[in-house]
């Protein structure tokens, strides 16, 4: 039987499998983090938040997929219809295609790339195609403005954040997500956002960095205080304007996977992945499964707590007006990560741990 | 036949018909999109040849930057493709004799390189095989081609010094926001507490 | 591979032109446009410093190839930058005069001859594109500099096109010569050529000649030549019609020399029928322009069907005349144009052949230098041009080239015919107004220029014979 599995069918099927496996809890764990999302919004301007459907309004988000569903599409006249479609399945699928690389835990990943942190780079630049697209295909101007708006935006912060991953790369010395994770293990103080181990020093560079890339992070995904292609106020709704039903769900579903994404990107990156903060001793001898399990589950609250963070900044922090997002792009965090990139290069050729 | 097979024959069958539509397509924007599609699956064929860090680099700067910004401006210019294309006809003939002579010329140098001891690499460096591709790169690029590195880099540099010359207007009348102001800004600076007698008023 | 700091030694001249650029770009990126001065002094002397380390650097070959510092190499490098330096004269104090002073000039000028300086350099089909590209693209800068003006944007657009379709040109050509032969390296591929390549090699290096034709504006890839004359600003001008020229003919010299020295039968026919075009296309068009920059333009189309004939005769002696004529020739052009620079009425350029009448009344000295520069470049005896000309025709000849070497003597002559108008405009015709002063700096390099090529030459042609005879030796290393 076992030999199936290595077969070209079995390898397919497997793999077909582990796919459905993740998209589905995915799906499943949006939905809540959705609920999240609202609830902490609601607690910090002191509202209940969503509470009437089921326990402690934990069907909420059941309930909104099923009107999304139920709603009539609109595609509105003189709307590309073919582009007009395509961007909100475009902006889910490539919200879905970046999971493939994540390592939820020691060995469990669908895809252990060699360039796996290149590839979730790529697939974080491909979200601005279903904005532009969506924009584009409305005909119309609100929509288009958004989509602009999006595309420099996302282009800007794409720069910083690749050189903020070259600093992790430089400590690392891999782009294999698995081996960035595993060179954080044994305990807090070996996680890059304090230097990475006998490191140290670098903390001084790499503490910033996380900060940098949590902050791009949150203009990458078009969230506040970074929201502008959607900008209720200015823009009605951004790129959004003109889709209703389905599409919009996809939309918000993809905006939400690509945030949790980017939570997953920061605790591999910088927070250990999933190795937990003590010294990981007691899980020798065990059985790997179990030993997975437990990485599964810090990994899972490590990226609840990056949720929380992104929610929060949501409730908190204003809205930033364009030309200061483009100002703290370029003229803030470009040099800095440039500069952060040679101090870390610097370090590893002519530090201690050369 | 066996999965890489299956997924080259996919891979570079999108490819090619993405590539016509690039040519055919009327609306200019779907031109671009095609263009994104056989680039994203170029890189698909770049990963069948386990160049998996030419693939990645291949979307996230072709796809991921240059294609955007071509989409952007192809958006915003709303070109008339219809005037354009007035001419295909009349100039259909030159351009069916220049590709056809790439194409030949293409072919020649393929069964060349295919047949031909004189053109087997002689002057490709040594290659570690069980290093991962990017280490390879890294490898030659920064000793062999360092120079040919830093020149491209100089390339770069004349064309960023180029676009900010010919486009930098520094227009005299306009404010501009000086975060460095604002911050380092005090109450004794900003404001003047004065006491208003009735009737009189402040004159400046 | 040579160890580091050989590289380094041998590659010298570029790292000081590439370092210089970047501190001087600093200075003025923070110093604004009011530093345009200092950094123009620091681009004269980082050009100079180069000239220098080109000349008494050491010889040899390094990355891997892709660079070659030979005596060809640092004979072009000292004149390149030297004429660089003259251009950053010339284009800061004109600069000053239009108040439009920019601290990107003088730092352009030097990538560009940092790019030129990779092109003689170059030992490899990447060094020499990438040297062209910068060397290009800076140009194309250059030439666009000044923006709200419309003709300069027309005419760097223009050079930006066609320069980008014959980069074109020159990749497809390096990328089949790569197929054929398997090797960019010139030295490998004169390897493969012998070895018998084929047929598909030298179809890359028509095409590879074909982009290097647009380069140095040999006919009929010499369309933008007018045009961009005509267009860009003056010192601009003067820039572009000396170095760069240098600089893609002895890249020419060495990609078909070094490259291709077992296909001197196939490419020699390619360049004979470029000459004779430059040659006669030049002289002819020349005859109906009115405006004295286009009519420099065909000139210098002219000139560079001269200069390709010595390298169509593929022998030393043809490259040694080559190299003395782009040195004589550079020496005449741009004195020309700095000539051009120095005259001026009522704040605008005289630029047309109207502007000109009468000129010997009003600047008797200048009209003295117009004078004997145009007799230098038509060829008559003892002046420069006459020995260039002189050089190339015998090399020719040597060669067995004697049928386009009459061809070329023929061309001189009807090309003889538009000197031969401006100076009876300047001596003969009415005057019809008073010029401007003239600026010192243009006046000195014009002064400067007609004093060597109507007298010094004398004393100069042995020792750039001697020069040239060693720089040319080069190029058969391989």
């Amino acid at each position: 039987m076992l030999e199936f599995w290595t077969t070209p069918l079995g390898w397919t099927l497997l793999t077909v499998g582990q796919i459905l496996l993740i998209t589905v809890v995915l799906l499943i764990c949006v939905a809540f983090l959705l609920l999240m999302d609202r609830k902490v919004w609601a607690g910090v301007q002191l509202r209940k938040g969503p509470n009437v459907v089921g326990p402690f309004g934990l069907l909420q988000s059941f309930a909104d997929l099923l009107k999304f569903v139920l709603k009539e599409l609109i595609i509105p006249a003189g709307a590309d219809k073919f582009v007009f479609l395509l961007a909100p399945i475009i902006t889910v699928i490539v919200a879905c295609i970046g999971w493939s690389v994540v390592p939820f835990a020691p060995g469990w990943v669908i895809a252990n790339l060699n360039v796996g942190i290149l590839y979730l780079l790529a697939v974080s630049s491909l979200g601005v195609y279903g904005i532009i697209m969506g924009g584009w295909a409305s005909n119309s101007k609100y929509p288009f403005l958004g989509a602009l708006r999006s595309a420099a935006q996302m282009v800007s912060y794409e720069v910083s954040i690749g050189f903020i991953i070259i600093t992790v790369i430089l400590l690392t010395g891999s782009m294999n997500l698995s081996t960035i994770v595993d060179h954080q293990a044994g305990s807090i103080l070996n996680w890059h956002f304090i230097g990475g181990g006998a490191n140290l020093p670098t903390v001084v560079v790499m503490f910033p960095m996380m900060v940098m890339f949590f902050i791009s992070a949150l203009a990458e995904t078009n969230r506040p205080p970074f929201d502008l292609p959607e900008a209720e106020s200015e823009l009605v709704a951004g790129y959004q304007v003109e889709y209703s039903s389905t599409p919009y769900l996809l939309f918000m579903l993809g905006e939400y996977m690509n945030i949790v994404l980017m939570c997953a990107m920061i605790s591999v990156l910088f927070f250990g992945g999933w190795h937990a903060p003590w010294p990981e001793g007691y899980l020798e001898g065990l059985p790997p499964t179990l030993v997975s399990f437990h990485g599964l589950i810090i990994f899972s609250v490590k990226i609840v707590f990056w949720f929380f963070m992104f929610a929060m900044v949501k409730a908190i922090v204003p809205r930033y007006r364009y030309d200061q997002l483009m100002r703290l792009g370029w003229k803030v965090f470009l040099p800095t990560s440039l500069v952060a990139v040679a101090l870390i290069a610097a370090w590893r050729v002519f530090g201690p741990g050369a | 036949m066996n999965l890489q097979a299956i997924a080259f024959y996919v891979l570079s069958v999108i490819t090619v018909v993405s590539a016509l539509g690039v040519v055919s397509a009327r609306n200019p924007v779907h031109s671009v999109l095609y263009l994104i599609l056989s680039f994203f699956t170029a890189a698909g064929l770049f990963v069948l040849l386990g160049a998996e860090f030419l693939a990645m680099l291949l979307i996230v700067v072709y796809v991921g930057a240059v294609a955007v910004l071509f989409l952007f401006v192809v958006m915003m210019l709303d070109v008339d493709f219809g005037s354009l294309r007035e001419g295909f006809v009349r100039y259909l003939p030159i351009g069916g004799v220049v590709a056809a002579v790439l194409v030949v010329e293409m072919v020649l140098v393929a069964t060349a390189v295919g047949e031909q001891g004189a053109a087997k690499g002689s002057g490709a460096p040594d290659i570690l095989l069980d290093a991962p591709n990017t280490e390879q790169i890294g490898r030659v690029l920064y000793t062999d081609y360092i120079y040919f590195f830093q020149a491209a880099g100089m390339v770069l540099l004349v064309a960023m010094i180029g676009a900010i010359v010919l486009t930098l207007r520094h227009r005299p009348g306009v404010k501009r926001q000086s975060v460095m102001d604002q911050v380092a800004r005090t109450p004794a600076k900003g404001m003047r507490i004065v006491q208003v007698k009735t009737g009189e008023g402040i004159s400046e | 591979m040579m160890d580091f700091s050989g590289a380094v030694a041998l590659a010298l001249p570029e790292i000081i032109l590439a370092v210089g650029a970047l501190i001087l770009l600093m200075v003025g990126a923070f110093g604004g446009d009011k530093s345009t001065g200092l950094v123009s002094v620091g681009s004269g002397g980082v050009l100079i410093a180069g000239a220098v380390a080109a000349a008494y650097g050491p010889l040899g070959s390094t990355f891997n190839g892709g660079f070659v510092a030979d005596n060809a190499a640092a004979f072009a490098k000292v004149f390149i930058y030297g004429f660089s330096a003259v251009g950053v004269l010339l284009g800061d104090r004109w600069l000053k005069r239009m108040a439009a002073s920019k601290f990107e000039f003088p730092v352009l000028i030097v990538i560009a001859a940092l790019g030129m300086g990779m092109m003689a350099s170059a030992g490899d089909l990447i060094s020499l594109y990438i040297g062209v590209e910068l060397q290009s693209l800076a140009l194309y800068v250059l030439c666009a500099f000044r923006r709200d003006d419309a003709k300069a944007s027309e005419a760097g657009l223009k050079y930006f096109v066609l320069g980008a379709l014959s980069s074109g040109l020159l990749l497809y050509g390096a990328s089949l010569i790569y197929g054929f032969a398997g090797s960019t390296k010139f030295v490998d591929i004169a390897a493969a050529v012998q070895a018998g390549a084929g047929q598909g090699a030298i179809f890359g290096v028509v095409f590879l000649i074909c982009g290097l034709a647009f380069k140095v504006s040999a006919a009929p890839f010499h369309m933008w030549t007018p045009d961009v004359y005509e267009g860009a600003p003056t010192p601009v001008v003067a820039f572009v019609a000396a170095a760069p020229k240098m600089a893609a003919m002895v890249l020419f010299a060495r990609a078909l020399l070094q490259g291709f020295p077992g296909a001197v039968g196939q490419w020699q026919q390619v360049l004979v029928v470029v000459a004779a075009l430059s040659m006669g296309w030049g002289a002819l068009a020349g005859l109906r322009q009115r405006n004295l920059k286009r009519l420099l333009a065909y000139s210098s189309v002219t000139n560079i069907g001269y200069a390709l004939l010595g390298i169509a005769a593929g022998t030393d002696q043809g490259v040694t005349a080559m190299l003395v004529f782009m040195v004589l020739y550079m020496i005449d052009t741009t004195g020309l144009f700095a000539c051009l620079l120095a005259l001026n009425r009522d704040g605008k350029p005289m630029e047309t052949l109207a502007d000109f009448a009468g000129l010997a009344k009003e600047k008797p000295g200048l009209a003295l230098c117009i004078t004997g520069l145009s007799f230098s470049v038509m060829g008559i005896p003892p002046f420069a041009g006459f020995w260039a000309k002189f050089y190339v025709f015998k090399a020719a000849i040597a060669a067995g080239l004697w049928p386009i070497a009459v061809f070329g003597l023929v061309a001189s002559v009807v090309a003889a015919f538009y000197y031969l108008r401006i100076i009876k405009t300047m001596w003969f015709d009415p005057s019809p107004g008073r010029t401007d002063a003239s600026p010192l700096d243009a006046r000195g390099v014009a002064v400067a220029a007609a004093l060597f090529s109507c007298g010094l030459v004398v004393l100069a042609l042995n020792p750039l014979d001697t020069v040239a005879k060693l720089a040319a030796a080069a190029f058969h290393l391989s």
